[in-house]
């Protein structure tokens, strides 16, 4: 017997009585506003946040906010004069200074936004690998809870997908806040109509 | 060996670090009850969790081989260990298929619990833990202390000292930004250099053969997307059934954990990247033998958020390593009689069954009913924990006589009278270790009110 069936038939010896899946409610936020709760639960996370009244305008925000013009990455198509993701080679994108990408879902309760490698061009690890992202969603996009946002992502087509909730963080030493851990030191969202 | 009493009255012999201990741990515990406190329904989510977790266990072997079957269509390879054993002679396996000599490792108590670090030292494998608490603890050589935050027992001039030592910080530095920044560069290089990465498993999806990773940091990321193979170590207990399940235990995990919404990431990995591989090893590891223990069977739907440690009152005032058990605190004292009664009998016993645990817990784990049960059971096998059985057989009997009691109380409340303090002659029962007992009245309440029956007559 490997080992598969020895797991299996123990299980089977062992298991307790039958017991019903229950069905979960879709819970939804109470907030009329969610793009306010968003904006409030992400810079209580230590993100930044900006709102846009024209996808135009994304470029601008970010010369503004990252004026060094270090290595820039995008996945976006619309942003001109930039490094677009040509090569899937992860080690390709040590040095980003600055990714910036575009998100497809955001959840206003946790200030959490989710994108796949679709969004990525394959790149997966470009949201940890760059010093600093920028997540680009529109506010039609905002839901309130994570059963909202589960219910919206139905079954995944992507292989790889994340909920990115702020930059990378850590309290390992003496439970002090410190941002930027091996991840992005900082997150910027801007918000489009 | 050392019992956790013994353990922790060491602990204890430094006061204020005691102190600073117990403070550090319910920080983290008011975080979490302001964060609960955003979600009105809380409890219902409690309640559901449970009932998923109930539901996955009583059709886990179902649930576990539409999780393989799933997963091999993503492309990924699925193994299955029994135990410790298997499981880290799997990792070896492909560490050497693939000629490597390096891995990144992120948080995975499982692993812990197997011993992989020591085993694949012995087999001349670096494995580089890349979570920033994990990696101070294995360049000091310790375990973790706690299960989400593995150097909560270590101060930052420890870890300034070590990282001086091991990564060249400046000698007497212990910003903790600076520190973290140290270990960031350092880390960085490890993750590029490595050939495999090695993550643990939140929670895996029967439904669409997922494995999800939560992080705060970002390392777990970091080694499975720059490294060509990935590795996820999963106890079988980690299964949930649907997808959007995840939005329940999403919810409560952060929030239980840290005080925190979410975590920062929540990573769900369902195939392999572009020309690479990505395993998954299933690992049983004396978790059928619990969901064979009725009483115990409920300790298997813990989701490791660490909520019951924060909480506990001995846990806080006796340290992680007290327990000298890969998961210490609550939870940890329920788990590990079951793999070792012998070596772990004393467990149960460090607590004081004020209930925390179970309040705070977020699949409604009854902790403190089993610390409970698993203390008749250490009785029942005659083990020392389980206390001192004549002396409590010549209790019972004299409080089962009254006369007898009666003389006795006299008799006692007379040398205490004479003697103050000869109460510390009883230490050997321990129950007068750390307190004394109450002056002694003048005259028990039985001689009084047999006094105030005369005076009514």
């Amino acid at each position: 017997m490997n080992s598969k069936e020895k797991i299996l038939l123990k299980i089977r010896e062992n298991r307790p009585n039958p017991w019903p899946l229950p069905d979960i409610p879709v819970f939804e936020s109470a907030t009329p506003d969610k793009r306010q709760l968003f904006i409030k639960i992400l810079e209580r996370g230590g993100s930044k946040v900006c709102t846009v009244k024209d996808i135009s305008e994304v470029n601008q925000v970010v010369s503004t906010c990252f004026p060094n013009g270090k290595r820039t990455v995008t996945t976006l198509p619309f942003l001109e004069g930039m490094e677009h993701t040509t090569s899937i080679q992860p080690d390709f994108y040590e040095g980003t200074e600055l990714a910036i990408i575009g998100a497809v879902l955001g959840v206003a309760e946790n200030g959490a936004l989710w994108l796949t490698e679709n969004e990525l061009n394959q790149v997966r690890v470009l949201p940890f690998i760059t010093q600093h992202l920028v997540l680009v969603i529109s506010e039609k996009l905002i839901v309130g809870t994570m059963h909202e946002a589960y219910k919206w992502l139905g079954t995944p087509t992507a292989g790889f997908g994340v909920f990115i909730a702020g930059p990378s963080k850590t309290a390992d030493i003496e439970q002090s806040l410190v941002i930027g851990a091996q991840g992005a030191r900082s997150l910027l969202v801007i918000i489009t109509p | 060996m050392m019992s956790h009493a013994k353990k922790a009255a060491i602990f204890n012999k430094d006061e204020a670090r005691t102190d600073w201990h117990d403070a550090s741990l319910w920080m983290v515990r008011q975080k979490r009850d302001f964060a609960v406190s955003e979600i009105p329904e809380w409890e219902f989510l409690r309640e559901y969790a449970s009932d998923i977790k109930t539901h996955t266990l009583s059709s886990l072997d179902t649930y576990l081989e539409a999780f393989e079957k799933a997963a091999i269509q993503n492309g990924a390879t699925v193994h299955w260990a029994s135990d410790a054993t298997e499981h880290n002679e799997i990792v070896l396996s492909i560490l050497k298929k693939h000629q490597a000599k390096k891995m990144v490792k992120s948080k995975s108590m499982l692993t812990e619990e197997c011993q992989l670090n020591d085993f694949l030292a012995a087999n001349d494998i670096e494995v580089i833990d890349s979570d920033l608490g994990e990696r101070i603890i294995q360049l000091l050589d310790e375990p973790p202390s706690h299960i989400v935050l593995p150097a909560i027992h270590l101060k930052k001039e420890e870890i300034g000292e070590l990282f001086h030592r091991e990564l060249q910080t400046e000698k007497g530095a212990t910003d903790p930004q600076y520190l973290t920044e140290a270990a960031r560069h350092h880390l960085r290089e490890k993750f590029h250099t490595a050939q495999v990465a090695l993550t643990g498993v939140n929670f895996g999806i029967a439904e669409t053969g997922e494995v999800v990773v939560c992080t705060n940091e970002g390392n777990a990321d970091m080694g499975v997307h720059l490294t060509p193979v990935h590795i996820h170590s999963m106890g079988i207990e980690k299964l949930i059934p649907r997808r959007s399940d995840l939005a329940v235990f999403t919810r409560l995990l952060a929030r239980s954990a840290t005080g925190q919404p979410v975590t920062v990431f929540t990573s769900h990995h369902r195939t392999p990247k572009n020309e690479g591989e990505m395993h998954i090893i299933l690992v049983d590891n004396g978790r059928t033998n619990q969901l064979g223990k009725p009483d115990f069977r409920g300790s298997l739907k813990c989701i490791r958020c660490g909520a019951c440690m924060n909480t506990c009152p001995i846990y806080r005032r006796s340290g992680g390593h007290s327990y000298d058990a890969t998961i210490p605190g609550p939870i940890g004292s329920i788990l590990t009689p079951g793999i070792d009664l012998k070596k772990y009998g004393n467990l149960p016993f460090a607590s004081t069954l004020c209930g925390s645990c179970t309040d705070v817990c977020p699949v409604k784990i009854d902790i403190h009913t089993q610390l409970y049960k698993w203390r008749q059971i250490v009785s029942e096998a005659g083990l020392p924990e389980g206390g001192n059985k004549t002396l409590m057989g010549i209790l019972g009997n004299g409080m089962a006589k009254p006369g007898f009691f009666h003389r006795l109380g006299n008799t006692g409340r007379k040398l205490l009278r004479l003697f103050p303090g000869s109460e510390k002659l009883l230490s050997f029962t321990i129950w007068t270790k750390d307190r004394n007992l109450p002056k002694a009245p003048k005259e028990s309440f039985r001689d009084w009110y047999a006094k105030q029956e005369k005076n009514e007559q």
